[in-house]
């Protein structure tokens, strides 16, 4: 995240135009990092490599890997789980260990296959990990900003709600 | 003033669950002078402390792991069920249509399904309360279903780009439309027993919980109502198990902090939603003479279509459900019907129900993310028959209170898919009108229904039509659990109805004895 990236987002949680609960949540989240504790050092390696493959992000950035990491460790489940598939954690485990020997290593095309192989073979584990590491991101507040996304300026009223009737904080934010 | 965690004595009623079946009957029986109280598993959510974010927000579901088995699993969590002073209606998105009259007899109807034991009559006259107690906004004339006696209290809510969109595309094939009935406030209101609730900021986090008290969840409504006339409302506070006495029950364990505690009633309400009701039942053994508890669990078909537009629409502004169009209540070739609403979304929902839903990963996934500010969509709710195939039992999985794992099957049945399938094709038909690209389908099926169906015969049904169970004279049942039949409408008014007219019966039962 350059430093003007990192002004900009911050300019606007610290403003009065989004109330603390929100504020508390993102600028949290803004410099989340996890020690890695649930999954051992080579696993975590791998899933790294996949995570990026799968949600295209720098993990300098946003630590997408740790937050699952951290989400497993701490035993926090999303409410509900395939009959067919074990727990989460055991589940990828289990997609992790099913790639090609050193796949961090591997060039992206390779890769990719990998992948693809282990979404046929694990369909569940495969949806599961996508769709929590695509909520990792989305929820980030550097992808918010690079997409433009304002939503969380909540202690205004937004005035209009039609199509391409922005208003002022909605036309500023985000990259140029 | 009491201690706050001493708890009441010589109850009345005690309610288990504090959603839009508990918490409308809380209110009545307290108003009428009953000593009650009411256990709810999650914890209080003032309006104040809502964060605009998804992930800060999860505390507002019911987290605690469900198996979801069968061809089309249900989705739980943040899908499907709340927990917090207010149950589900902390996060539904307070579309309030009135069920038909027709909804209620598809037997009748149809030769299949189930009727309701009750008539539209019956539940009219608490619609007309409701909309007016909740403060509903809606459009003066609303063009499905038989006239209104008592007009929507507040003018609708602003259209947002979906709604528009989806007004234009219907006309265009002559569909009707109209601004939905919204349990937000366009104008400010009075509320007995909280004070004045806002207007709706049009910041579109319905599904996150309502930061301004503009809408109608049970904690800003019924339950300030409630403790107003001296409910007591115990939270975090988990029934694991009804006590029972020469066959009547005499109130419930719940826990609390880590601790099993008690608390006595003389008459019991469980009102703990479709999966949790019949969780404890099952546990306890209770009320299940009929073997229907558990049984013909449903949950709407609920696909949903989402496209992007070059139009700048925002999707997080405005209330998310706008638009309705109730001319799929009938289609010829479906047994019942369906209803289309348009949809604005969160963007974090938006992006890992389009991860699931398509399993697209990659560049082109963040490439269609970074569309967020372009889509719009559009879903359709229609008629879930119930069916032997669709249960819900206890697994041998214990939870982390060292209770079983409920285990929900779930598999659409002949009409389920072919009224999603039409749903689709007429919205995949609506999308392309309006120039939608990288338009896609998510199947899905919304809301937890069924599983303790109300009935006048003890043999099929688990409680009778006022909500007492058959089995246990002083233990009634109140929320999603007891419909015989999912309606083609979304179901949190009608529950509400329900509730009021639970609360009416036992008032005159207990007049009577
Ligand atoms: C995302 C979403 C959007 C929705 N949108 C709409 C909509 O727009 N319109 C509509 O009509 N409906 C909507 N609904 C559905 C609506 O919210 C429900 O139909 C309604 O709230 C169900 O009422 P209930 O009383 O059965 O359960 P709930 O409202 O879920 O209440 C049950 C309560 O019981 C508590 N509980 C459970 N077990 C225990 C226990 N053992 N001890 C103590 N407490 C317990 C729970 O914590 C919860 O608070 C939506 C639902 C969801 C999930
Ligand atoms: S859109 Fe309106 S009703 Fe919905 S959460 Fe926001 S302010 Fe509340």
């Amino acid at each position: 995240m350059t430093p003007g990236e990192r002004n900009a987002i911050l300019a606007l949680l610290n403003s009065a135009s989004v109330t603390e609960p929100t504020r508390r949540a993102l600028v949290e989240r803004l410099d989340a990092r996890y020690e890695r504790q649930f999954f051992d050092e080579a696993e975590f390696a791998v899933l790294r490599a996949v995570a990026i493959r799968l949600v295209p992000h720098d993990p300098d950035e946003m630590d997408l890997t740790g937050t699952v990491d951290h989400r497993l460790h701490s035993g926090v489940g999303d409410g509900w789980r395939y009959d067919a598939a074990p727990p989460d954690g055991e589940a990828y485990q289990a997609l992790l260990s099913a790639l090609p020997a050193g796949f961090e290593t591997l060039e992206s095309v390779a890769q990719d296959a990998a992948i693809h192989a282990v979404g046929i073979s694990h369909p569940h584990a495969f949806e599961d990990l996508l769709a929590e590491l695509t909520e990792a991101f989305m929820a980030h507040p550097l992808t918010q900003y690079r997409f433009g996304y304002v939503g969380f300026a909540d202690a205004l009223n937004w005035l209009y709600a039609g199509p391409n009737e922005l208003e002022a904080q909605e036309e500023a934010y985000g990259p140029r | 003033m009491v201690p706050a965690d001493l708890l009441p004595t010589d109850l009345d009623v005690l309610v288990i669950g504090t959603g839009a079946g508990g918490a409308p009957l809380l209110a009545r029986l307290a108003q009428a002078g009953l000593r009650v109280a009411a256990l709810e598993a999650g914890v209080r959510h003032p309006p104040g402390g809502i964060a605009t974010d998804e992930i800060a927000q999860a505390g507002i579901f019911w987290m605690d792991e469900r198996l979801s088995a069968g061809q089309n699993p249900v989705s739980f969590g943040r899908n499907n069920s709340g927990r917090g002073v207010g149950g589900s209606t902390l996060h539904y998105t307070a579309y309030t249509p009135r069920a038909q009259a027709d909804d209620l007899k598809l037997r009748t109807e149809f030769g299949v399904g189930q009727d309701w034991p009750l008539e539209f009559a019956d539940l009219e006259p608490y619609y007309d309360e409701l909309e007016f107690f909740l403060g509903v906004s809606g459009p003066a004339e609303y063009p499905w279903g038989p006239p209104r006696r008592r007009a929507y209290r507040h003018p609708p809510l602003p259209l947002n780009g979906a709604a528009r969109l989806m007004a234009r595309a219907c006309a265009e094939i002559g569909l009707r439309t109209s601004p939905a009935a919204n349990a937000a406030l366009s104008r400010p209101q009075d509320q007995p027993g909280y004070g004045i609730r806002h207007a709706c900021t049009n910041r579109g986090f319905c599904q996150a919980g309502c930061s301004v008290g503009a809408k109608a969840s049970m904690d800003v409504t019924f339950l300030a109502l409630a403790e107003a006339h001296g409910a007591r409302i115990v939270d975090g506070a988990q029934a694991t198990a009804l006590t029972m006495k020469d066959g009547r029950v005499t109130g419930a364990e719940f826990m609390r902090g880590g601790e099993v505690e008690h608390l006595g009633a003389k008459t019991v309400i469980l009102a703990a939603g479709a999966v949790e009701t019949p969780r404890l039942l099952l546990m306890n053994g209770l009320a299940n003479s009929s073997g229907q508890v558990g049984r013909n669990f449903m949950a709407h078909v609920g696909v949903q279509v989402w496209g992007q537009v070059e139009d700048d629409l925002r999707p997080y502004r405005g209330i998310p459900g706008g638009l309705i169009s109730e001319d799929t209540h009938r289609v010829p070739g479906l047994i019942g019907g369906y209803l289309l609403q348009s949809l604005g979304v969160m963007p974090v929902t938006y992006a890992v129900q389009y991860a699931r839903g398509t399993h697209q990963w990659g560049p082109e996934l963040v490439r269609h993310l970074s569309g967020y500010r372009h889509v719009a969509g559009i879903n359709m709710l229609g008629e879930c028959l119930p069916s032997e195939h669709n249960y819900l039992e206890l697994s041998d999985e214990l939870d982390g209170r060292g209770l079983p794992k409920p285990r929900v099957h779930f598999s659409f049945g002949e009409n389920e898919r072919k009224m999603a399938d039409h749903a689709e094709a007429l919205m995949r038909d609506l999308w392309d009108r309006i120039g939608a690209r990288d338009v896609w389908a998510l199947p899905r099926a919304a809301h937890t229904l069924g599983t303790a169906r109300m009935g006048a015969d003890p043999e099929t049904s688990v409680v009778n039509p006022s909500g007492r169970t058959h089995d246990i004279e002083n233990l009634w049942i109140c929320d999603n659990s007891t419909y015989p039949s999912s309606l083609s409408v979304n179901p949190a008014l009608t529950q509400m109805a329900l509730s009021l007219r639970t609360a009416d019966a036992l008032l005159k039962e207990l007049k009577r004895v």
